[in-house]
């Protein structure tokens, strides 16, 4: 029984999901319950896995008993199950805070569709971190671009759907940029299953050198563009700013960073890191992803709406992942890993309490939510925790990745990517420490009121969060120590 | 000297390409959102016919076991292209419903019109 909890972890939100749309559309209770369930399952499961990839190393399965490379194979490796784990986390928060919320904020005619879409998307995100076969990978990256663009679009008003169309056109792009990276590696190696493309490519390299260097550079643009690496940002603060507050929270948290998981696949397992240092791949990297660091938090700067103030944010956050994976070095690695997952964290807890506090106050203004701390605390501490873990103070998660980071640029000699991540601190505290400061010391212009009631379930996935954030930055050593055998094995220290 | 006949040969990636960059510069250049969906349509031909001509082989017939003296072609580029069809499908009709709504709401389907009447609105 347990080899197949591999392909569990795909097939079981698939089953819900498909289950939900056949017995209990109308009845959306249920269809909460159903989800919340299955992603309750499914942490187990994923926890079930991380352990057996820590005792035995990494989890194979082959679908009905092909071998590669005839048949698809899930490859679970360390990267992988440390993601699985986390995305199931985060989505079984998510659903938790979802079912205190959601019916207030979508119509209660597509709510069981709406659970279903979810869970369509968690299965194709598990799907991509454990697949080992780059067709199987671009099947699970369609389902997920147009779950994520159904996710946006499910409101029914303007704006969202405007930026949902933006979205699903522009993933559409990378993701034929992708299919085309695919098509050229499978012209020159003649497999599709990574392992073997890994084997296969350096004398696939000698003989045409020009196609594998296209075929990084469609790779790496069409990830980018998914991912949204700054110049191919424009998709993201529209699309996650107009999402109702759940879709948001998991499309930042989690949809983004798939897409760099496969990067790092990618270049580290199957380029390897000799054949990347030769190509100017680290220099392309480490430019675009300064740019979003620093523009990112610009822009973010300028916005008075609080969900995408928190997009663009999350376009500086993505600059600090594709940073840490640019230096090429252990610690540099190390750092944008352990970001997927302190990012995740705070930028989920910073969506779900900003959409608690949008759907309590009824207000999406910075400068309306003056003196809200007093009368709604908790998701207002939530919040405040967020944007200190963001800037990077010491006790909190986010300070921990940023170490490492720029522990990662000394090491890699770059001294200036250091600066870099100073300057974005500061700006980072230049528009989230406002806020904080006046939702608590500020006055409000209207007189008090009795505040409404806080849904328990979005208090107590709000209450796990903040847990979370302190417990990853006290007890750091938990993720890296799970990590280092598998860093340590592309790096060949 | 430019070798011709190598260009006839590889014909198919050559259209491939031309395509390609059709389908790309209408998504780019039109405003309108069905042309902009079209354009992303020719995009996604043009890999798809990437990806099958790597499979063929000139003269080749489909892989059917048991006949002597027959070259046959690869047959997995074709199943899995089978497979991206599907898929570009599904997008395209998610696309179009997504633009039907939208026109619903604005009354066009012209992305700088769509702009202006947001301008207006704010």
């Amino acid at each position: 029984m347990s080899e197949h909890v591999a392909p569990l972890i795909v097939v079981l939100p698939l089953a819900t999901a498909y289950s939900i749309l056949l017995f209990c559309p109308k009845y959306w209770r249920y269809a909460q319950r159903a989800s919340l369930i299955c992603t309750g399952l499914l942490v187990v499961l994923t926890c079930i896995l991380a352990m057996q990839v820590n005792v035995r190393g990494s989890v194979i399965y082959h679908f009905g008993n092909w071998s590669p490379p005839w048949g698809i194979e899930f490859l679970i490796d360390r990267i992988s199950a440390f993601f699985l784990v986390m995305v199931s986390a985060i989505s079984f928060v998510v659903i938790l805070f979802a079912n205190g919320l959601l019916y207030k904020e979508i119509k209660e005619r597509v709510l069981g569709q709406y659970y279903a879409l979810f869970l369509i998307l968690l299965a194709s995100l598990l799907g991509i971190a454990s697949s080992n076969d780059l067709f199987n990978v671009f099947v699970f990256l369609e389902i997920s671009s147009v779950s994520a663009a159904a996710l946006v679009a499910v409101n029914g008003n303007k704006l969202a759907l405007e930026a949902s169309v933006k979205y699903l056109v522009l993933s559409t792009l990378g993701s034929g940029s992708l299919l085309l990276a695919i098509a050229n590696i499978y012209m020159v190696t003649g497999y599709l299953n990574l392992t073997f493309i890994a084997e296969a490519l350096p004398q696939a390299y000698a003989l045409y050198p020009l196609n594998v260097l296209a075929t990084l550079g469609l790779f790496v643009v069409g990830l980018t563009v998914k991912s949204a690496l700054y110049p191919m940002h424009i998709w993201l603060p529209d699309a996650h700013g107009s999402a109702p507050t759940s879709s948001s929270a998991v499309l930042s948290a989690l949809v983004v960073k798939v897409y760099i998981i496969v990067f790092l696949k990618l270049i580290f397992r199957v380029f390897t890191l000799e054949f990347v240092s030769q190509v100017p791949l680290q220099f392309v990297l480490l430019l675009m992803s300064a740019l979003a660091i620093l523009l990112g938090s610009l822009l973010a700067i300028r916005q008075t709406d609080i969900k995408k103030m928190l997009a663009y944010s999350t376009v500086a956050q993505i600059g600090y992942i594709f940073m840490g994976v640019g230096l090429l070095t252990y610690n540099g690695l190390l750092g944008a890993v352990l970001h997927i997952l302190n990012h995740a964290i705070m930028k989920a807890m910073l969506f779900l309490s900003a959409g608690l506090l949008i759907k309590l106050t009824g207000k999406r203004d910075i400068r309306s939510l003056a003196g809200v701390g007093r009368i709604y605390p908790l998701p207002m501490i939530a919040f405040s925790l967020g944007s200190l873990a963001m800037v990077g103070i010491p006790p909190l998660n986010g300070f921990i990745s940023k170490w490492y980071l720029s522990l990662g640029a000394l090491e890699a000699g770059l001294p200036i990517y250091v600066l870099v991540i100073l300057v974005s601190s500061f700006l980072n505290g230049l528009y989230y420490l406002p806020i904080v400061i006046s939702a608590f010391f500020g006055q409000s212009t209207e007189p008090t009121y009795k505040p409404l009631p806080i849904p328990i379930g979005a208090s107590i996935a709000l209450i796990c969060l903040c847990i979370a954030t302190i417990f990853f930055g006290l007890f750091s050593g938990i993720p890296t120590q799970y990590l280092d055998p598998a860093l340590e094995n592309w790096f060949q220290l | 000297m430019f070798d011709f006949v190598r260009l006839a040969d590889n014909a198919f990636y050559g259209m491939a390409i031309i395509l390609f960059l059709t389908g790309f510069w209408i998504m780019l250049s039109h405003a309108n959102l069905i042309k902009k969906i079209i354009g992303m349509n020719i995009m996604e031909s043009a890999i798809f016919l990437f990806f099958v001509a790597i499979g063929y082989i000139k003269g080749g017939s489909a892989p059917i076991l048991g006949r002597e003296g027959v070259t046959y072609i690869n047959p997995l580029p074709s199943a899995l292209i089978l497979t991206g069809i599907v898929v570009s499908v599904s997008v395209t009709a998610f696309a179009l419903a997504l633009v039907v709504k939208l026109y619903q709401h604005y009354g066009t389907v012209n992305v700088d019109e769509i702009t202006q009447i947001r301008r207006g609105e704010a």
